[in-house]
């Protein structure tokens, strides 16, 4: 092959996309040594899940206001106000939890591990760990992985709940909607299994694919200023595009 | 196994022993059939000029890296074809300096020299904390146990590197240029520590390093390597004292001679643009 074909982006992009996938299953291969970690997976649990409750809980709450705002109006054109609990409850449980709290995740959280390991490899950290016997796979890239995974599901119902609480504050506090009607027609026609456990299938694959995508970008950051820059930005863009892209193609075959 | 038991049976054998060391990173040849020797219980140096890949041979003794031809073993152990497992078993047995250090950040000073302990080994906190307080106590920052990483000059850092890299009593120590960026009195605290490990506990010690007068005083052998081969050797007086135009220059050090002062480049009149006026 040629340089000047070497250096083309979509070649590049692939193979790229290659390295990405064997080094998912270098982090598969290290999770049963990792469990040995499991001070440092708890610690990761901490940082990616109780420290993003803020923001999470803080967004959540206005889209749950917004979206019943908006889709009261649109309601309100058919008459039909009396199912806006139920419509808020599906388009949070089924879309807008799991994804918008994998976007949030990944600009908090995963933006964090990229450059705190980018900042391990540049300083030879990874390495001395590798020196000392401890598999920086296990210790580092796993648990992380694994704490992605956990967290991101609870993050997405914590999500959920704040925004119903936010639509019944607009709904019902606000625009003076029957506080029956908003949660019994949310009751009756949401279900367990097709709607809230999908949801939560689509959240453990984001957090899966976030945290990888982090994980991956900081393993192989260029151990300077700029290359651990560039990393943590490409942790967003490209955790962004595969997170819809992921989540157009669950949606696509649990429907 | 049987390899290992006869290697111990005789403590004059070699403990690192290169042989026909051949490896190219990218296009570029960094050793073209490299061999040498570090008996045990010695302090040996490895000098060059730099970019001879000094680093690298350090990376291949410890399996960091593997060379694309020749045999590197360590303790009659061959590290390029060992396994990760272990690898990892022969690493627990090696400490290794890094150039900067590389400790970890989010760690105190003392976690970081317990971190060897805490990984692999299972003991009580009380023993725990005695081992590092003891190491800490040998490099002389035992006070500053509590202190984190960004709080240390680069003298002490590298000296709580040296406390963790000796935390299970390794039969041997890679060092990576350790006196880099030291003041002199900080020079001669880590000068002081080889030595004693060295001395004390019989550690044998590997020395990648510039600094002459230093290496001097502390290394029983030099290895001298310039383009990927073994060029001079022997004890520092005895290598002072040779008369090859590589000893001559490194130990005179002359800006040019086998070391050229120019890395490789096109014509310097062409590349001016000068090419038609000198014709």
């Amino acid at each position: 092959m040629s340089a000047n074909l070497r250096r083309h982006w979509l070649l590049q992009g692939i193979a790229s996309v290659g390295e990405c996938g064997l080094f998912f299953v270098a982090v598969l291969r290290a999770l049963p040594k990792s469990l040995r970690y499991w001070r440092e997976l708890a610690r990761q649990v901490w940082f990616l899940g109780a420290m993003s409750l803020v923001i999470v809980m803080t967004c959540g709450l206005f889209v749950g206001m917004v979206l019943a705002l908006q889709l009261y109006f649109t309601l309100s054109i058919f008459g039909g106000t009396a199912a806006l609990g139920t419509v808020v409850a599906l388009a949070l449980f089924r879309e807008l939890g799991p994804v918008i709290t994998a976007l949030l995740v990944a600009g908090r959280a995963g933006t964090a591990a990229t450059a705190e390991i980018g900042l391990m490899r540049a300083t030879d950290q990874l390495d001395a760990m590798g020196m000392m016997a401890v598999d920086p796979m296990a210790y580092v890239a796993s648990p992380r992985f694994l704490a992605g995974v956990i967290a991101m599901p609870l993050l997405a119902c914590v999500f959920n709940a704040m925004g119903i609480f936010g639509g019944h504050l607009v709904g019902v506090t606000w625009l003076g909607l029957d506080n029956g009607t908003f949660w019994g027609n949310m009751t009756s026609t949401v279900s367990l299994r097709r709607d809230i456990l999908d949801g939560l299938y689509k959240s453990i694959a984001f957090g899966g694919v976030v945290s990888l995508i982090a994980v991956f970008q900081g393993y192989t950051a260029p151990p300077t200023s700029e290359g651990v820059a560039y990393s943590t930005t490409r942790t967003v863009v490209f955790s962004s595009i595969v997170i819809l892209a992921v989540d157009f193609v669950m949606t696509a075959f649990m429907t | 196994m049987n390899t290992v038991a006869d290697n111990r049976e005789s403590p004059a054998a070699a403990l690192v022993a290169v042989r026909g060391l051949r490896t190219r990173i990218g296009t570029k040849v960094i050793f073209d059939g490299l061999d040498l020797e570090v008996p045990r219980g010695s302090v040996t140096a490895i000098m060059g000029p730099s970019g001879t890949g000094k680093t690298t041979l350090l990376r291949h003794m410890t399996g960091q890296l593997r060379p694309d031809a020749g045999s590197v073993r360590v303790d009659g152990e061959e590290v390029t074809t060992l396994s990760r497992r272990a690898l990892f078993a022969l690493r627990e047995r090696i400490g290794y300096l890094f150039q900067n250090s590389a400790l970890l950040t989010d760690f105190s000073v003392f976690e970081n020299v317990a971190f060897p302990l805490r990984q692999h080994t299972r003991l009580p906190a009380e023993l725990i904390r005695n081992i590092v307080l003891t190491k800490l106590q040998a490099v002389g920052l035992r006070g500053a146990a509590q202190l984190m990483p960004g709080e240390l000059s680069g003298g002490m850092a590298r000296r709580v590197a040296l406390a963790r890299a000796i935390v299970f009593d390794p039969m041997l120590i890679l060092y990576d240029e350790p006196f880099v960026g030291l003041d002199p009195i900080a020079l001669n605290q880590v000068l002081r520590l080889i030595r004693t490990l060295n001395r004390t506990l019989g550690i044998t010690s590997i020395l990648v390093a510039h600094e002459l007068a230093a290496i001097r005083q502390v290394a029983d052998r030099i290895y001298l390597i310039a383009n990927g081969k073994l060029v001079a050797q022997g004890a520092p007086d005895e290598l002072a004292r040779q008369d090859s135009p590589w000893t001559r220059q490194f130990f005179g050090g002359e800006a040019d001679g086998p070391v050229p002062f120019h890395y490789p480049a096109p014509d310097y009149a062409a590349a001016l643009g000068l090419a038609d006026a000198a014709r």
